[in-house]
């Protein structure tokens, strides 16, 4: 920096005198105007230490304390001499990799621009995807970019740099070494990776004495137990819905299912057309939940019911000799259940949650052995997880270690044992005794406050890994960008014990299947290429066993069930938007509406109606639960379709230190979880408290008042109406004065349907569309004031009896009216129509009338109430899709048909040559269900033209004459009409 | 005996109440009428203070709105409109009573005009300007609303949306506030004049002097007074009836049940000159009082503006009926849910209620002269004509809004702090206006009062 003495300072003339020659002067104002620019001194290098050159230091030195969170690459990085052809301003770059969840991979398709991931979609090729992808997928990419992430190796609040971390682990290890391991443990998050088994036997070797233990809050202990009780080993269970005719689900909510969800969605949608062959499912269950949602008959039971049902059916398959009192209306469903399921023969499905106990799960088996499914609907493998599956006992067994002194080094992979342990196990104060408590977290939570060593994980895609999905088909996950904060990866942290944190995750992984394969290296890096490029490594999916029943059926059926409780009882489950608590400091996934309650940013206690009277307690207020060993205060919330005498929990809520998102969120329902992993905790009681909560609620109303909108019909009822009869009067051209515009010209008319049929409402779309639009989260507070800005929202309408109604749901977004009421009220012409059908929203030109919302009868239009992002930081704004602008205060915004991705389709296109083909919106690319279909009407070969033309199809509010693009497909239900 | 009575009992039972009282000489109308201003009460300026802490809230409310945006209001989705279109349209609304008293009964030579019109103008000028601050800040992104509603050419050739009513809007509002001034400044110009001549201070007259144009009162003046006059009135007619008509289209343009009515305008704008009378009333009667002008602002004065009321109420009252009537007789499922089910029984049905008592019931009063002559009942009833006005508008704005197609997007409104300043701001602002206007503008057309004055006398004379 050159001195300020060198810096030439612009003087008056005037005062540059000559010596000896005093200035002249004209006026007052030259008199004031000599002063000079800047005070006297001001021009010369101040001596020693001024207040000047310490604000210079104190600046450089907060300058440069930032770029200790800057990581030196560990690996060469060559700039580009010449850009290499593939990546260009502008364009997109697919890379495959995949991501896990509960120890299971979904193979996903990232899309970057300039170099940073900004969309997640499904891979096409994984079969755990079929190109789709869930709302936790979607929703990695927010935890990418969150500036809250864990950030830095820190040892006793000291911070180590990578280097000075690999050192300390070594001589941690060869201090380990010693006695073979035999004060070190491993706290280990399920995960199915090769790469992570194969360092896991290298660890053992090492570490021969040394524990391993595999956790996670939510465990299928029950299935795994179940299936040893039947089959006399752990084999895992692949429903094949494709195939199955007539399902029951007993408590379970296998559209939810990780790691599996997306595929058995496609494959239960895919029978859920009219016809012959659609499928008829049953759901017993305590809380609603998505799969309850969809059932064709949905049998409203406590989860202590459920065993009695199902022992029930199978008795009336002639299995067991129990049964529910002849009679009930629950004999009457069993009957008609169990009638049904043997009418299907090797086409019918018994699936079990995991909330019911091992004896229910060993029913299950037996009843599809006996109906002749194995094989056919249901098969089994070995399972995925192997010897890395959680089990619940996990955190009691190494409470108990390190309470008895026994461990000196605990590594921790597994998610936020602290929070999410049973309360009396007290684990925070217990790891606090842990001398050397290594946590590998993605962000700071409760764990890490009791843990010394503190070490950031590096975020999915950011390392090397592989991974398998729930079939076992191997994916190779692969960093799509550089570490945005100093953290290591979950191969590089487990490799450190091997004194090889520094060979870096691809090497690794390279010598893994280089060894693993046997292929030559010629050969191996072809297929490496390969599989990245796909996604998937070929043929690694486990292939079926053949699982014979290690007991006669009569043994399964006479298992005794738990003894029905006394009094109250409770049930945890995931959270849709949370799962266990992991995804607490999302906001994407806070601010999704629950599937089931629509409920955001919270959980409650739901309860029935009838319950909720039983115990004189109101929606929204604060009850305290107890249950030996703990206590809650909870709000309560009804739900329609809850069984009696029980509440419904959902976990991940109520985090102390969460960060900062989940601050305030919800109650922390693992307080009354005392025995670890446990699904319900009987004996509850319940205290009415005083305080009211107002739940954040997006629909606050659930009846559809007689009107046509989310259509649906029992299949016996839509077969007399051959040919549509009973929709025609919802579609087609209604009569308006106005001259219908002729949309037939131009190459392409934009439209959309959605199939009711298929939609699970599980929401995927609605996140995919919030990351796809740059579309803000804007807090609970509004919500509850209705100001949610997601651009689609899912209807879900109750219908039936209040305590057990039957549910529909329906996705709605811009419906494109050709005859759009929101245009003609603009008075600035901000919102107009393409000639190829589109209601186009021109930020720039709104000036915030909202005439256009109140217009809609849609009421699909979202404006920006105040700044929903007032203060973004800088690596959020690398989340933004840069196709689409980023809206500021004061304007009006809305689902846009993925505008941008028209436009760049159709750039693709013109230089092609071709015309516009394969282009997908993003709700329809996430949509699992396939429920979505979006396209060009103009094309008579395109899926959305024909399902224009389906039967099924209907406009909403049709009479208005607004002429939506948007189709709806009426849903069909498949009821049993012994049922009826 | 009160004056009025012992005219009336001379007069007998049928004989109209008198338009003026006793028979002042020029000299007594110019001292009495012109008093407030030479000789302000004492009180008047507790009441500017009063007015200018509201005016302040006012400030206070349009600052946060445009610092942090809509936001701070209770608006959301479904409820796009709230406080700030209710507010507006209610005050468009009063500020039709001037126009109709000054140009549509001038027109029709009621001479009981003369002694409120300026009054009433006034109150619709100031009235107006209340109006006019909605639209604008009630907008997103005011700083372009301010200029891109009006239809400048630019480069990008982009002009407003002739079709949408909110641009009807911004020109009916503005020739209707430009007319409305021009009207009342001309009215002003001699008793101007008068104020200039019979001032005691120079500053007084200096500035009575600028604003009275040079008027001498020389029979020219006076021709071409007249003939400005009523082209004036004449313009300003068609206004009384098309800024409310453009005002409801607002609303009959959309689809929105609720919204989607033919009967609204002819129904705003007769419920406009109702909330515009009532206003008129309840400013008046207190005024009168106050500035001792009982002798010109008779109790005949105050009847004939119930009497418009009871008709115009009565026109308002048919709109709700045939509103009701159409939501059965057309068949629409959502329109006859929002009659029958949201407005009478949903979350807001107090407010429709005091709608329907205070709009339908209230004015029935005035049938009987007893309630109409009694200035006590009839300052209530102004003042529950106006809650009433304001209701409606709060149910056709928000109630519609609240509850339309999709049961899936319904909810809720609740104003907020900022919504009560603004709307308590501009109360006071407006009262601030008038008691500006009360203080330094005749506000009884002291010129027109002894015109009338004159004429009275000369038929009392005649028939004598």
């Amino acid at each position: 920096m050159p001195s300020m003495k060198s810096l030439p300072v612009i003087q008056d003339p005037a005062t540059k005198a000559l010596p000896g020659h005093r200035p002249l002067w004209q006026s007052v104002e030259e008199v004031a105007r000599r002063r000079g620019e800047f005070a006297a001194g001001a021009a010369e290098a101040p001596p020693e230490l001024s207040r000047r050159s310490f604000l210079q230091i104190l600046g450089a030195s907060a300058a440069f304390a930032g770029l200790t969170a800057c990581q030196p690459p560990r690996d060469k990085i060559v700039p580009y001499v010449q850009e290499p052809k593939e990546d260009r301003p502008g364009k997109r770059l697919h890379y495959a990799t995949a991501l896990s969840f509960e120890g299971y991979a979904t193979g996903l398709v990232v899309a970057a621009a300039e170099g940073r991931p900004v969309k997640v979609e499904g891979n096409p090729a994984h079969p755990a995807s079929l190109g789709a992808s869930s709302a936790f997928d979607q929703a990695a990419l927010l935890d990418l970019y969150d500036p809250g992430r864990a950030k830095g190796l820190w040892r006793k609040g000291q911070a180590l740099g990578f280097r000075t971390f690999l050192s300390e682990v070594q001589k941690l290890s060869a201090a380990h070494e010693a006695d073979g391991g035999a004060r070190l443990s491993f706290l280990l998050a399920p995960d199915a990776s090769p790469l992570l088994a194969e360092f896991r036997r290298r660890l053992q070797l090492r570490f021969p004495r040394a524990t391993f233990r595999f956790w996670a809050p939510i465990a299928d202990d029950h299935a795994q137990e179940g299936a040893r009780l039947a089959f006399g080993r752990k084999l895992d269970l692949h429903a094949r819905l494709e195939r199955a005719r007539v399902i029951l689900a007993l408590d379970s909510d296998f559209l939810a299912t990780p790691g599996d969800s997306l595929r058995l969605t496609r494959e239960f949608a895919s029978r859920r057309q009219p016809g012959e062959e659609m499928s008829r499912l049953y759901v017993a269950e305590p809380a609603m939940t998505l799969t309850g949602a969809v059932a064709d008959h949905r049998f409203r039971v406590g989860p202590a019911e459920v065993s009695p049902f199902a022992s029930a059916v199978a008795a009336e398959l002639g299995l067991g000799k129990r049964s529910a009192p002849a009679g009930s209306p629950l004999a009457r469903a069993a009957k008609a259940v169990a009638a049904d399921l043997s009418r299907n023969r090797g086409r019918s499905l018994v699936l079990v949650g995991p909330r019911q106990p091992a004896s229910v799960h060993a029913l299950a088996h037996a009843l599809n052995s006996a109906l002749g499914n194995a094989g056919e609907t249901v098969v089994y493998t070995k399972p995925v997880l192997g010897d890395a599956a959680p089990s619940s006992a996990a955190i009691t067994d190494l409470a108990r270690d390190v309470e008895a002194g026994r461990v000196d080094t605990l590594v921790v992979t597994a998610w936020n044992p602290v929070y999410a342990a049973p309360a009396a196990t007290d684990l925070g104060a217990l790891l606090a005794r842990v001398p050397n408590a290594i946590y590998h977290s993605l962000r700071e939570d409760e764990t890490s406050k009791a843990c010394s060593w503190r070490v950031a994980a590096a975020h999915p895609f950011e390392s090397w890994g592989d991974a398998r999905g729930r079939d076992g088909t191997v994916s190779i996950v692969q960093p799509l960008i550089a570490p945005l904060y100093e953290s290591v990866s979950t191969v590089d942290f487990l490799a450190a014990f091997l004194d090889e944190g520094d060979k870096g995750g691809l090497r690794h992984l390279q010598e893994t299947w280089r060894a693993r394969t046997g292929l030559d290296p010629a050969t191996f890096d072809r297929e490496w290429q390969r599989w990245l490029r796909q996604g998937i490594v070929a043929g690694t999916a486990e292939s079926p066993v053949a699982a014979a029943l290690a007991v006669p059926p009569a043994e399964l059926t006479a298992l005794d069930p738990p003894a029905r409780p006394e009094g109250l009882e409770i049930a945890f489950a995931p959270d849709y938007s949370v799962w266990d608590g992991r995804f607490a400091n999302n906001a994407w996934l806070q601010e999704l509406p629950d599937p089931v309650t629509k409920v955001t940013w919270d959980n409650a206690a739901y309860l029935s109606a009838e319950t909720a009277r039983r115990l004189g307690v109101s929606e929204g207020q604060v009850v305290t639960l107890a249950v030996k060993g703990g206590s809650l205060s909870a709000p309560v919330k009804v739900m329609p379709g809850h069984a009696d005498d029980c509440v419904t929990l959902p976990l991940g809520y109520g985090r102390a230190d969460g960060g900062a998102v989940s601050k305030g969120v919800g109650v922390n329902a693992y307080r009354l979880r005392t025995t670890p992993g446990a699904w319900r905790v009987a004996g509850a009681a319940v205290t009415p408290g005083k305080g009211k909560h107002r739940f954040a609620v997006p629909q606050g109303h659930f009846a559809m008042e007689g009107r046509p909108l989310a259509l649906d019909f029992a299949s016996h009822e839509w077969a007399h109406g051959e040919g549509g009869g009973e929709l025609e009067h919802l579609r087609g051209t209604p009569p308006t004065a106005q001259v219908p515009v002729d949309y037939s010209k131009p190459d392409y008319k934009w439209g959309m349907a959605v199939d009711l049929s298929r939609c699970t409402g599980c929401s995927a779309c609605l996140v995919a569309c919030q990351e796809e639009n740059n579309i803000p989260v804007v807090g609970a507070e509004q919500v509850a004031k209705g100001r949610i800005m997601q651009w689609i929202r899912i209807d879900r309408y109750y219908s039936g009896p209040a305590a057990d109604p039957q549910t529909i749901s329906q996705p709605v977004m811009c419906q494109h009216c050709e005859t759009a009421p929101c245009e003609y009220v603009c008075p600035v012409n901000a919102t107009v129509h393409s000639d190829e059908g589109l209601n186009e929203m021109v930020y720039n030109r709104c000036v915030g009338t909202r005439y256009c919302s109140n217009n809609c009868p849609y009421k699909v239009r979202r404006f920006n109430f105040l700044n929903y992002r007032p203060e973004v930081a800088p690596v959020e704004t690398l989340l933004m899709n840069p196709d689409v602008t980023v809206r500021s205060r004061g304007v009006m915004e809305k689902c846009t048909y993925c505008v941008q991705r028209i436009e760049r389709a159709r750039i693709e296109a013109r230089v092609a040559g071709k015309k516009i083909e394969g282009l997908q919106s993003a709700c329809q690319q996430a949509c699992p269900a396939e429920a979505i279909v979006f396209g060009n009407l103009n094309d008579s070969g395109s899926k959305v033209a024909r399902l224009h033309d389906d039967a099924r199809r209907y406009d909403l509010l049709h009479e208005l004459g607004t002429r939506p693009r948007t189709a709806y497909l009426a849903r069909i239900r498949n009821p049993n009409p012994d049922l009826a | 005996m009160t004056p009025e009575a012992a005219a009336a009992a001379t007069k007998g039972p049928l004989a109209e109440a008198p338009l003026i009282l006793g028979h002042p000489t020029d000299r007594q109308l110019n001292d009495e009428l012109l008093a407030p201003i030479f000789d302000p009460n004492a009180n008047w300026k507790k009441a500017v203070g009063v007015a200018a802490a509201g005016t302040g809230l006012l400030a206070v409310g349009v600052v946060v709105t445009i610092a942090r945006g809509i936001g701070m209001w209770g608006n959301n989705i479904p409820v796009g409109w709230g406080y700030g279109i209710i507010n507006f349209v209610w005050w468009i609304g009063i500020g039709h009573a001037g126009t109709l008293i000054s140009a549509i009964l001038l027109l029709f030579q009621q001479k009981w005009r003369t002694s409120i019109n300026r009054f009433a103008e006034a109150m619709t000028i100031f009235a107006v300007m209340q109006a006019g601050l909605f639209p604008l800040i009630h907008t997103g992104r005011p700083w372009f609303a301010i200029y891109w509603l009006f239809p400048y050419p630019n480069t990008m050739g982009i002009w407003p949306n002739f079709k949408s009513p909110l641009i009807w809007d911004v020109f009916a509002v503005s020739t209707y506030f430009t007319i409305s001034l021009l009207f009342w400044f001309v009215g002003l110009v001699p008793d101007l004049a008068a104020l200039r001549d019979s001032a005691k201070s120079k500053v007084h007259r200096i500035a009575y002097g600028i604003f009275a144009l040079g008027w001498k009162g020389s029979s020219r003046h006076w021709q071409h007074y007249r003939i400005g006059y009523l082209i004036l009135a004449a313009l300003s007619t068609p206004l009384v009836l098309s800024v409310h008509s453009i005002v409801s289209f607002d609303f009959a343009v959309a689809q929105l049940p609720g919204w989607h009515t033919t009967i609204f305008p002819p129904y705003f704008v007769a419920g406009a000159v109702f909330s515009g009378f009532a206003m008129v009333l309840t400013l008046m009667i207190p005024a009168r009082a106050v500035l001792h002008f009982e002798k010109v602002v008779t109790v005949r004065h105050l009847e004939n503006m119930a009497k418009v009321m009871l008709v115009t109420g009565l026109i308002v009252s048919y709109g709700y009926g045939m509103e009701n009537f159409m939501a059965w007789y057309g068949g629409s499922a959502y329109e006859a849910f929002l009659f029958f089910r949201t407005r009478t029984t949903g979350p807001y049905a107090p407010i429709y209620w005091t709608l329907i008592f205070c709009n339908v019931l209230v004015p029935q009063t005035f049938w009987f002269k007893k309630l109409r002559t009694n200035l006590a009942w009839l300052w209530i009833a102004s003042i529950l004509v106006n809650v009433g006005m304001w209701s409606e508008r709060f149910v056709i704005i928000v109630v519609s809004l609240h509850r339309d197609f999709l049961p899936s997007s319904w909810g809720i409104y609740a104003p907020t702090w900022v919504d009560w300043s603004i709307y308590v701001g501009t109360l006071s602002f407006f009262s601030l206006l008038f008691l500006l206007f009360l203080r330094f503008v005749p506000s009884v057309a002291v010129a027109e009062v002894k015109e009338l004055n004159h004429e009275l006398h000369h038929q009392a004379g005649g028939h004598a």
